[in-house]
This record gives structure tokens, sequence and C-alpha cells, in this order.
């Protein structure tokens, strides 16, 4: 049984809005409507427990993924297999999600832990995987940080029949109950 | 202040298998790394015609990704002397990976290659937090068995150098110009990549002992933090590295003066190097002076998601076989790192403590404190 205590969730899409949202865009991230997903959803996430930035603590970021930035993968791929092509310098920094966690920690002085995962299977829409609970809670039992904020991202796969299309993102901020 | 729980167990490693461009096995990489042979040749797996840099670390023999990961992971297994027959079934597994559209297929492959191979779970889960994705693995499975929640956990990594990664760092400027990895040194132009599968079973020292298996090292401490500053640059400081080394410091109960040898994360960037040596030196004070630095990075290159575990077997075979890596690559002094590096070898040692580091983008940071059994 997982010992946490949530001090403050949020949602992207925002269950409680009236019409559909857009995500901001990130400076800096280009290609992929991952980063921009997770930042926002953090954001949201952070400001209804401290209102503005920076955050008291130390503070862990924890990203569950198990679709990952699939955009970003296909852009580095498809930049790759032309090598007659320039491959955006953008995508170096992106093709690995802790860097929008740097963002996150940079704009909120998160200084924490920064843990990315991915999850056997994603899981069902809205919420945060069972396992990344179990991860935060051994993460505060370990020491290194006194709350995490866990983010569960998952990004469309536009060509999957069986996808509504919609990203989907969840964000947790938990300490030990 | 101690803000991290005592141990209920210590963790001991008893089993390590690798395959890296050195060859196969841990025979072959202390070899390479004590002698500083570096391991870089030309990119002939894919083509590299249209860009900047042109050689990384191979494996001699090239393999899908799950195969290399899997004879890594029989590696450890076997040396670690586990039964495959074991009622006890076999270890849950920590995997790191790249994260790109092969992750889960790739998870998927190794967790179902060891539960038929070893028997128990298979991947437990999968790390994808860049270059410290299996220092964190290897972290939380130090923290699953000290805590009594795990008897064993298997960590196993892997990294083999494909067309877009090798593309992207390119294009981000931060691959060497002059084909050579040179962590600390002057005249050192950035990272090179390198190939690894990697595996380490973490274990409760207790049921080592039941077992009667070879304890290697013990993970005496481990620690992680944030820079809190860039979403790719290091804090230029070396905060929140001399922080994580503090937690593992903290954790093992040891003062800095016991440390006596550190494989740094030394990509042979300008930036983090710089950044790195400032840590240390934060950390150590003047026992900076006297302790032994290197990274093998400059031998075996950069495993990005397995560099942490690469480094981790490279550490631990500094302890057992008292020999230490050699910083390969060095061109001459930057006066700005004043770090006592390994430049030549084999040098011999005894070290009670030995620490890795490695440090990724995010701002991620992870120190894994070894001890001599």
């Amino acid at each position: 049984m997982t010992a946490l205590r949530i001090l403050a969730e949020a949602a992207w899409p925002d269950p409680e809005a009236r019409g559909p949202e857009q995500l901001p865009p990130l400076p800096g991230f280009s290609a992929s409507s991952f980063n921009p997903l997770v930042a926002e959803t953090a954001e949201r996430c952070l400001r209804a427990r401290h209102g503005d930035a920076p955050a008291p603590g130390r503070t862990a970021l924890l990203l569950a993924s198990a679709s990952g930035d699939l955009a970003t993968a296909r852009a580095i791929e498809e930049a790759a297999a032309d090598t007659a092509r320039r491959m955006p310098p953008l995508l170096f920094f992106q093709s690995n999600p802790n860097a929008v966690l740097g963002h996150i920690a940079a704009r909120w002085g998160l200084t924490g832990p920064v843990v990315a995962i991915c999850p056997d299977r994603p899981p069902p829409p809205g919420r945060v995987p069972q396992d990344a609970l179990d991860l935060a809670e051994l993460l505060l039992a370990d020491g290194d940080a006194d709350q995490v904020l866990v983010i569960a991202a998952e990004q469309a796969e536009q060509t999957d029949e069986d996808a509504d299309g919609t990203d989907r993102a969840v964000a947790l901020l938990v300490t030990t109950a | 202040m101690n803000r991290h729980a005592p141990t209920a167990v210590r963790p001991v490693v008893t089993g390590v298998g690798v395959l890296s461009a050195a060859g196969e096995g841990t025979t072959a990489l202390a070899e390479a790394v004590v002698h500083g042979k570096a391991a870089f040749g030309p990119v002939t797996r894919f083509d590299v015609s249209a860009r900047r840099t042109t050689r990384a670390a191979l494996l001699p023999e090239p393999r899908p990704l799950a195969d290399a990961v899997l004879a890594a992971v029989g590696q450890a297994c076997r040396s670690a002397g586990l039964d495959p027959a074991d009622p006890d079934g076999g270890p849950p597994v920590l995997l790191a990976l790249h994260s790109d559209r092969h992750t889960r297929a790739t998870l998927a492959e190794v967790s179902a290659g060891t539960t038929a191979r070893w028997g128990g779970p298979g991947v437990l889960r999968g790390y994808t937090g860049a270059c410290v994705a299996a220092g964190t693995a290897v972290a939380d499975a130090a923290q699953l068995v000290a805590s009594g929640r795990r008897t064993r956990v298997l960590v196993a990594a892997g990294h083999l150098v494909e067309p877009g990664v090798f593309a992207a760092f390119d294009a981000g400027r931060a691959l060497a110009r002059d084909g050579e990895l040179r962590p600390f040194s002057t005249g050192r132009s950035g990272t090179l990549l390198g190939d690894a599968a990697v595996a380490v079973l973490v274990e409760a020292e207790p049921e080592a002992e039941r077992r009667g298996a070879p304890v290697l090292a013990r993970l005496a401490g481990w620690g992680r933090a944030g820079d809190a500053h860039h979403v790719c640059r290091p804090e230029p400081a070396g905060d929140g590295v001399a922080r994580a080394i503090g937690a593992a410091l903290d954790r093992a109960g040891i003062a800095p003066e016991e440390v006596d040898y550190v494989n740094a994360n030394g990509t042979g960037s300008t930036l983090s190097d710089h950044a790195e040596a400032l840590a240390l030196r934060r950390v150590f004070g003047e026992h900076t002076d006297r302790l032994p630095v290197s990274s093998s990075k400059a031998v075996h290159g950069h495993a990005l998601e397995a560099s942490a575990l690469l480094e981790l077997v490279v550490t631990i075979g500094a302890l057992t076989d008292g020999l230490l890596p050699v910083n390969a690559g060095w061109l001459g002094p930057d006066p700005e790192i004043g770090l006592d590096l390994v430049l030549d070898g084999p040098r011999t040692a005894r070290p009670r403590y030995a620490l890795t580091l490695n440090s990724a983008f995010g701002g991620a940071n992870t120190a894994l404190l070894v001890a001599a059994r």
C-alpha cells in the first residue's frame, strides 16, 4: 500500500475546462507536444500548491511515460535517415525526457532527484501508474527529497487507430503520509 | 544532520556482466581502462559522412540491443552463482534504456528473456533519464534491498550507438571535433559515444552470505540531486553534483577523507568537466590534492543511459583489482581543473571507498559510493 499524502494535483486536459484547451508553447522546445504537455501539467500542479515560484524545500521530479516523446523520436529518426538534411540542433537536448524536467526544476527551484521512467504499460486515462507512486514512496523513504512531483504523461500516437488522438497528463505533488 | 534512513540491510554486489567496446566481460574492460587503451574508431554501422565527428567506441561484434543486454544479464547471474532452478525465482530487473520508439519493445524482450532463462518477474520498470538513468536504477535497487523490500535486484542497462542520437549529438556540437575524448584536459572539445550492455546484481548481504555468493563490493552510499539550473547545461559551480556526493557520504556515514578514488563523470565537455571539478573541490577540500580521479569514458566512450552502470563496473574493478583506471586522451593541464588525475597506468592502489559520478540533461546528478568488502 502506498503511504503518500497528496498535496496538489492537476491534469491536462483539465476535466473541468469549459471548452477545448490549447497547450502554451514552451520556448526552446520544438517538433513535439510532449514537452509543453509535461511542463504545463507540472506548472498547474505546482501553482495549485505554491502559487508562484520558487517552491520551498527539496522536491524531486518523477516523470512516468509509457509512450515517451514519440514526435521528437520520429523527428530525430527522419532527420537522421536523410543525411542530406540538417538535424535541428534543438533536438539534441530534446532527445531525452530529462530536458523538460530541467526546465521545470530551474523555473521552480526544485533541487531533488530528477527521474524519468517508462512503466510497462500506459495507465488508464487520467491516472498515475501505480509503479510511479511506488517509486515516489521509495524516493521519499530514501531521504533525498521531502516532496515528489509525479507527472504521468502519454503522447497520442497519431498513427495508432486505437488511440483517441489526445495527449494526456496528470501531475501529483506528494509527500510522506 | 543525517537525513537518510538507517539501512536495515547492507546491499552488496554479487555479480556483474558487461559488453563494451573493449570486448566481452570484465577482464577485457579492466585491461583497457587500467592501461588507458582508448577503444574509439570510425563509425561503420551507419553513414556518418555528413557529421562533424565520425568516431565512437563500438562493440567488436555488433548485436541487437536486447541480445546484448541479455548476454550481460547472463554473465552477471552466472558470476553471482544464481541457480535458474532456485524456487525463490530470479531477480526482478530494473532496466535503463534510451527513450525512443523501440523502448517498450526492448523492455518486453529483455523481460521475457530474463524470465525464461533465470525465472522471476522480469523487468519491473524502465529508466529513461538520460545519462543518470542507470545510476538512478542502482540507487533504487540499493534502497529496495537496504530497506528490506527485496533481497536481490538486478540492474541492467544498454546503449548502442545509433544514427538518430549520434546525429542529434553531432548537431548539438556535443561530440569531440578531434575524434578523441579528453576528460579534464586542455584542448578538450566534447564527448564521444560508446556501446555498452551491462548488468549488476545487488543483493542483501545476509542473503549473499547464506548462498555463499562471491561479494565483489558493498554499495555503501548513494545520492541524487538536481541542479535546478537549465534544460541541458550544468550548474557552473557543481552545486548539484556536490549535494549528490554529500548525500552518498552521509548515507555511508564516512568522512570525505576516506574516499580513495573517484571515477568522474568527465564527459570531455568544457562546461561539465569544469563544474564537476569545482564540485569535487567543494566536497573534498584539501583532500582533493591527494584524491586520484579519472574518467574512464576516455577509454570506453559515453554510453549515455548505460554509462553509470558501465562506470560502476569499472569502479568495482578498481577496488577488486587494486588498479586505477587511466584518464586517457590527456594533452595537458587545464589550470581551472586542479584535480589529481590518473594519467598513466597501471597505477596500483588499495581504495577503501571509491565514488562514481554521473550527470545528465535536466541537471540530474547521481553519486554511487562503493566499498571494498
